[in-house]
């Protein structure tokens, strides 16, 4: 699967940057993917604690865990969950622990190791803005 | 002779002054429909001019046009515009009432030009959560749930959502370990 970066605005609009993220429908929600950044610097998939309430997800009961991040302090609970890729040709998914956090200040999902980076042959290709993923056989 | 941003108007056979102010603030917390075809821009979005002019005037959609609701809405000084033709094709992939571009196939360059025609819409949305589809800005709200709700309730998909960077930690994506 192919797909270009996404240009997003640097904070304050002066610049655009293109950056390695990908759309993930997480629980079967097909009508709102969640835009994710590759971050191999992360441990694990992280996303904000929203999006565990839209897809209708009891963390109540799930382990959680204080992580830092960004030089601060959040609260992540974990839960297995569904996730997908599609580039339009292919697709693919797959299911992964991911964190739920809150508070949640990165504008996306953060994909990892765990859970995304040890699913996938990931190829960043920064100077023709572009991500490659082959699923890895189970 | 009235002013820019004020107009008095008959729309079946009803008089209505409007204003241009009196519709910015009406507009600020009201979620836009999908366009279909023309839009006007208010606040940063894009409404169907119908919906717009049916909220100004409390009146039926149906006792208007929607050339006449562009019309008044242009004398008040808003901008008005028209998305791309497009064309509808059925398809597996597709949900019901989604529509695909097929009038033009977009190659490398336009469609990197079209991205960062979307970036730099976006940077007038720091902190606001989007829609994004086919690279064009579908929603900007304030909470994703507002954004989910809105694509549901009008059956639309997006191919992406999330909150437009505010700051450099929103950006960064600075990795948690």
């Amino acid at each position: 699967m192919r797909f270009p970066f996404k240009d997003i605005p640097d904070p304050g609009g002066a610049a655009v940057r293109p950056r390695p993220i990908v759309d993930v429908v997480v629980e079967g929600l097909e009508l709102a993917p969640q835009a994710c950044l590759l971050d191999s610097g992360a441990s694990a998939v992280r996303m904000g604690a929203h999006v565990a309430e839209l897809i209708g997800l009891d963390l109540s009961k799930a382990p959680s865990a204080t992580i830092a991040v960004g030089g601060t302090t959040v609260e992540g609970r974990l839960a297995e969950v569904a996730l997908a890729v599609s580039d339009g040709a292919s697709g693919h998914q797959w299911t992964a622990p991911v964190w739920f956090c809150e508070p949640w200040r990165p504008a996306f999902g953060l994909l990892g190791l765990t859970g995304f980076f040890d699913r996938f042959e990931v190829t960043v290709a920064s100077y023709e803005e572009r991500i490659e993923l082959t699923p890895i056989a189970p | 002779m009235a002013e820019i941003g004020e107009r008095t108007v008959t729309i079946a056979k009803q008089r209505f002054d409007l204003r241009r102010d009196a519709i910015e603030r009406a507009t600020r917390q009201l979620l836009p429909e999908p366009i279909s075809s023309h839009y006007v821009v208010i606040g940063r979005r894009r409404y169907p001019p119908k919906q717009v002019i049916a909220l100004a005037t409390g009146l039926d959609r149906a006792d208007f046009t929607s050339h006449q609701a562009r019309r008044i809405l242009m004398r008040l000084g808003f901008a008005v515009g028209r998305v791309p033709s497009t064309s509808v094709v059925s398809s597996d992939r597709l949900q019901v009432g989604e529509s695909v571009r097929t009038d033009r196939i977009p190659s490398a360059a336009s469609s990197r030009e079209r991205r960062r025609e979307l970036a730099e819409m976006l940077t007038a949305l720091p902190g606001q959560w989007v829609a994004i589809k086919d690279d064009e800005l579908l929603l900007a709200a304030s909470t994703p749930n507002e954004l989910v709700s809105w694509l549901s309730r009008h059956n639309r998909r997006a191919d992406s959502m999330f909150r437009v960077p505010e700051d450099e930690i929103a950006a960064g994506g600075l990795a948690p370990l």
